[in-house]
């Protein structure tokens, strides 16, 4: 394929080489021609002057004789002379004596064009015309003058057979020049073109494998298309590495368990793997772009995107979960992770993202929840058994004491009662875990508090540890009573287990805003102990499942099943932790909000 | 006995103070040095941090014919064996301070033919007395509640055991 252009490298060449030849030839003519007029000029002057001399020799005689008719005798001589239109001569005194016009008829004198005191030799050039004066000298008196005047036809004649001569030259001359310069240019322009041939067709094609075709010459042609090509060569080789690099991504991609994707630094998104199509159901038209919104549920769209445009905003990694609809309509829940792919200047280009299916885990999870449940309660039973152990023995004792002295039955009857109220108490207490209602109820934090505290009486007076409470006004929320006494439970035991005989629990409820930004309005709760503390590499790790530091009594989920009750209640669940040796504490900070929300 | 937690909530569980029917738990103990074997009365410490149970028991152990007193700590325990010189001593386990074992150990120290009876409503009561036992010393152990007739017939049997 030929390139076709509008100002090619050839015409321009042409033209190049034309304006040089025609401007050397017009400067070469210019000079000839102006050589030429000057020795035309000079030989004019000279011929004329001689001409003038010989009338002048030959007027002498006439002069002195007064014989005018001889004297135009000779003058009719310059007939020969076809330039000279006229010539006269003149007595002494600058009178007219005798004449000659080219023009026949013509006889008027003509008079002297210089006064009696410039009577020297002279000549000059007027109205386009020559003209001669030179005095007739005899033994160095002056006798007469003699005034000839010439056209200058002859060298316009001149002017214009040289012009002609001149036009033939430099249109011969000119169509040489574009003759060799055509044959010329191929050697320069040729490969030029191939080259661009070649560029134009590897950058249309995309096929490194083309090469540009070596002219042999050893000109800057010959070396720019062997950089070229050594450059072809360079790009094939990352173009294949490239190639193999992506055909392995791809593979890589597709052979893992989980959905990919990338995504445009603004959210569209330019690729899926295998596996995302074949769950979705959807085709690369459908999903590339923002089709990808339409496999979301449609009550969490607008929280993903909320989570999206933060991760945008910030450039943080993204870390959500939520369902996504499978081909056949249902519903699965999927962790969705993605990473901020940044370029050189740490602008992020591109996110490249995965979903991971965590149906069976949040199933499983959920079972071990239940579970876990069920292992808090034998433990709470264990304990709830022993409150009430205490008061059950004081009655077994005094009534056996009301038995054996009559006379003091109303004392030991009065005090079984009290201690009978205390069992009632820490039945009512007891109930409260299991009574769980389907809906949320109101409850007051402080009392629940106050409630789960009995329970852990003993163990709080066992070891010595004080606690105090500091209870806000109007903690009331509504909530599942159940549960949140759960959760009390799981906080207050973890707190005694890491406190050391005389240490100290406080217990702080208060209104408050939620820390996540939603500004939502409930209660907050906090458990502080100048226990142990945590350390720093365990205070991500206490709210995963079976994570415990207390392999002997711990299973490790108690955190873990807190935490999932307080979400359960739309709440949060945060710990700070000092390990400073001379100050080392725990904080658990519960928040609950005003209501949840339950799906 | 006074904690931290009965403070805050003394409208859930009501205090029990030292009921005012109880005799000083003091006894006058000047002349017991000098007892003859004929007239022994046997000698008994109960102690319990919820006074209620320790005087209750004590009660009753009188009107078995014992000589008992009631306290509501290991320490004192400890200090009262040291002039009193107890034959048995009837603790809790679990307690704020010394726990059972620990009084019931240091008691022997004291008074090496007393006998230790623990009573316990708790299971990790197993692991103390395990390790107790690793130690060399083994106590006999009543669950709670304890019926009066029980603890009667397992002291009256461990003083026959001691005679």
């Amino acid at each position: 394929m030929m390139i076709q252009l509008r100002d090619s490298l050839s015409k321009k060449l042409t033209a190049m080489n034309m304006l040089v030849s025609g401007v050397a030839l017009l400067l070469a003519s210019a000079a000839f021609f102006a050589y030429d007029l000057i020795t035309f000029r000079t030989n004019l002057i000279s011929n004329t002057s001689v001409q003038a001399q010989i009338i002048g020799s030959n007027a002498v005689s006439p002069l002195i004789f007064n014989d005018p008719q001889s004297a135009e005798k000779t003058l009719s001589a310059l007939r020969a002379s076809q330039h000279i239109v006229y010539a006269g001569i003149y007595d002494a005194r600058g009178h007219f004596f005798a004449g000659y016009w080219r023009q026949p008829g013509a006889w008027l004198p003509v008079l002297l064009p210089i006064g009696p005191d410039q009577r020297t030799d002279r000549h000059w050039f007027e109205n386009g015309q020559f003209a001669l004066v030179q005095n007739i000298v005899v033994d160095g008196k002056p006798v007469g003058i003699v005034y000839i005047r010439s056209d200058l036809g002859a060298i316009y004649d001149r002017l214009r057979s040289y012009g002609i001569i001149l036009l033939v030259i430099v249109g011969a001359s000119l169509i040489a020049a574009l003759l060799i310069s055509r044959v010329s240019q191929r050697t320069v322009t040729r490969p030029i073109l191939n080259l661009a041939d070649t560029a134009l067709q590897v950058s249309r094609d995309k096929d490194f494998r083309v090469r540009a075709p070596i002219s042999g010459d050893q000109d800057e042609v010959a070396l720019l298309v062997d950089a070229f090509n050594g450059m072809l060569v360079e790009i094939q080789k990352r173009d294949s590495a490239l190639q193999e690099s992506e055909r392995q991504f791809r593979t890589l991609a597709n052979s893992i368990p989980q959905l990919a994707w990338m995504a445009e630094s603004d959210g569209r998104r330019l690729w899926f793997n295998q596996r995302w199509y074949e769950y979705t159901g959807t085709t690369p038209e459908e999903a590339v772009g923002w089709g990808w919104q339409a496999v979301h549920d449609p009550e969490m769209l607008p929280a993903v995107l909320a989570r999206w445009r933060t991760s945008f905003a910030t450039g943080e990694p993204f870390e959500m979960t939520y369902p996504l609809r499978a081909a056949d309509g249902t519903y699965r829940h999927f962790l969705t992770m993605a990473m901020p792919v940044r370029d050189a200047s740490g602008k992020v280009v591109r996110w490249f993202g995965t979903n991971t299916d965590v149906t069976e885990q949040r199933r499983s999870e959920e079972a071990l929840r239940q579970t876990e449940k069920l292992a808090a309660t034998g433990r709470l039973a264990a304990s709830i058994a022993h409150e009430i152990n205490n008061p059950l023995e004081a009655v077994t004792n005094l009534v056996y004491l009301a038995r054996r002295q009559p006379p003091n039955v109303e004392k030991y009857l009065k005090l079984a009662d009290q201690e009978l109220d205390r069992i009632a108490q820490i039945t009512k207490n007891t109930l409260g875990f299991y009574r769980d209602s389907v809906s949320p109820t109101e409850i007051d934090v402080s009392e629940v508090l106050q409630e789960v505290l009995a329970l852990y009486g003993r163990k709080l007076s066992f070891k010595n540890i004080t606690l105090r409470p500091n209870y806000g006004a109007d903690t009331k929320v509504l909530g599942y009573p159940g549960e949140v006494r759960q959760i009390f439970a799981n906080l207050i035991s973890n707190a005694i287990e890491a406190l050391s005989a005389g240490g100290c629990l406080t217990i702080k409820t208060a209104r408050g805003r939620a820390w996540d930004g939603s500004d939502r309005s409930g209660v907050r709760i906090t458990f502080t102990d100048n226990g142990s503390g945590i350390a720093p590499e365990h205070r991500k790790k206490i709210f995963e499942p079976f994570f415990t530091t207390k392999k002997d009594v711990g299973t490790g989920l108690g955190l873990w099943l807190t935490l999932g009750l307080v979400e359960k209640h739309q709440g949060s669940l945060r710990v700070r932790s000092s390990v400073r040796t001379d100050k080392t504490w725990t904080v658990f900070s519960v928040f609950l909000p005003e209501s949840p929300k339950r799906n | 006995m006074m904690t931290g937690w009965q403070t805050a909530n003394t409208q859930i569980i009501p205090f029990f103070g030292k009921p005012e029917w109880i005799p000083g738990n003091s006894p006058d103990y000047a002349d017991k040095s000098e007892r003859t074997d004929a007239n022994k009365k046997l000698r008994v410490i109960v102690i319990d941090d919820e006074t209620l149970i320790a005087e209750t028991v004590v009660e009753i152990l009188k009107e078995e014919g014992f000589e008992a007193t009631a306290v509501s700590n290991g320490a004192s325990a400890i200090e009262l064996a040291k002039t009193w010189h107890p034959d048995i001593v009837l603790s809790d386990v679990i307690m704020p301070g010394l726990n059972g074992i620990e009084t019931g150990t240091k008691i022997l120290e004291v008074s090496p033919n007393c006998r230790i009876i623990l009573f316990s409503g708790q299971a990790a009561t197993v692991d103390l007395l395990e390790k107790a036992r690793l130690q060399g010393r083994s106590f006999d152990i009543l669950a709670k509640p304890i019926k009066p007739q029980q603890l009667i017939s397992a002291i009256r049997g461990t003083t026959g055991y001691l005679s």
